[in-house]
């Protein structure tokens, strides 16, 4: 039940780090070009990669 | 908005609790050390502190009332927070964990000790040296039972991936375990005490507020301070589960650093 808990707050703060970083990403991307839609993919991009490595740590057994 | 004004009081409008009534001026003096938060971390010290000397000062095999308070709180650290998540190295961490949650439990509880009522948590401060500590104790002990490289390689290269995808997951792995890890865990405790803090000023501040209002406020008065009652306990609650799971989230961490693969 503890490693549930544990098991949350890693997905969430995995999430958080995939919006963060490629999101952050996507944000200047858009700055330097000019542009105003990597933003929205790379939050996108991020939240996949999230799911994706969530389920490599927690959905694989 | 002419009747609501015929409401309020004469005495100029409520002024609703900011973020202003956590800055808090000296209590003596003029030096930024001896606000109400710090001087209030020290008294949490000397309560833990003298609270479990005496404790298991006359220890006995038929315990004292106090002694079986001071082991069933050492007792619960142990083997809830330190036997049963990191496992068979747990006893080098428990006085750690230990100093942890009795460190924040009091702090938080603080909030609604009478007179006292601050919950030093509440400035940003403090959770984040507490999340330094924590952050610093789970690396160095990964890294000093692995080795720097596999420790960092176990961090950032999640096995059974075809290469080009490191590209996308490696940033994240590492966010997380060095940015989003450390924040995460301050934040959630600041953010709690905060809003905690906020709600009782808002409810009893209010109360009070209502009080000194026309007769028709007067009457709904005692249900805000009702309500400041029961969120007062609510508050309770949630600071006994933070101090918790700030120390189960650290106790987590210490054992994901140990395991070989996290």
């Amino acid at each position: 039940m503890k490693q549930d808990e544990g098991a949350a707050w890693s997905i969430f703060g995995y999430l958080l780090s995939g919006l963060i970083f490629w999101g952050g990403a996507g944000w200047l991307l858009d700055r330097w070009l000019k542009t105003h839609y990597f933003l929205l993919g790379g939050l996108l991009l991020g939240v996949g990669a999230s799911i994706y490595l969530i389920w490599l740590r927690f959905g694989r057994e | 908005m002419r009747s609501v004004h015929r409401l309020s009081t004469e005495g100029g409008g409520f002024v609703p609790p900011s973020s202003n009534d956590f800055n808090l001026p000296p209590v003596f003096g003029n030096s930024a050390y001896t606000t109400k938060p710090i001087l209030l971390v020290f008294l949490s010290v000397l309560l833990v502190s003298v609270f479990f000397l005496l404790a298991s000062r006359k220890a006995a095999i038929v315990p004292s009332k106090l002694q079986f308070a001071g082991e069933s709180i050492y007792a619960f650290v142990r083997n809830d927070l330190g036997r049963d998540v990191i496992g068979h190295e747990f006893m080098r961490f428990v006085p750690y964990l230990f100093t942890l949650f009795t460190f924040i439990l009091t702090n938080n509880i603080f909030g609604i000790v009478p007179l006292l009522q601050f919950p030093a948590m509440s400035r940003v401060s403090f959770p984040y040296v507490l999340a330094i500590f924590t952050f610093f104790v789970f690396h160095y002990v990964g890294i000093r039972k692995q080795g720097l490289r596999k420790y960092l390689k176990d961090i950032m290269f999640m096995p059974g991936v075809p290469k080009p995808v490191y590209i996308l997951l490696t940033p994240i792995e590492i966010a997380t375990f060095f940015l989003v890890r450390p924040l995460t865990l301050s934040l959630r405790l600041f953010a709690n005490m905060f809003a905690g803090h906020l709600l009782l000023l808002v409810f009893i501040l209010g109360g009070d507020h209502l009080l000194k209002g026309v007769i028709g406020l007067k009457l709904i008065s005692p249900f805000a301070f009702a309500f400041g009652i029961g969120l007062t306990f609510f508050e309770f609650m949630v600071q006994c589960l933070q101090a918790y799971i700030f120390t189960l989230l650290t106790a987590l961490y210490i054992a994901g650093a140990l395991a070989d693969e996290h």
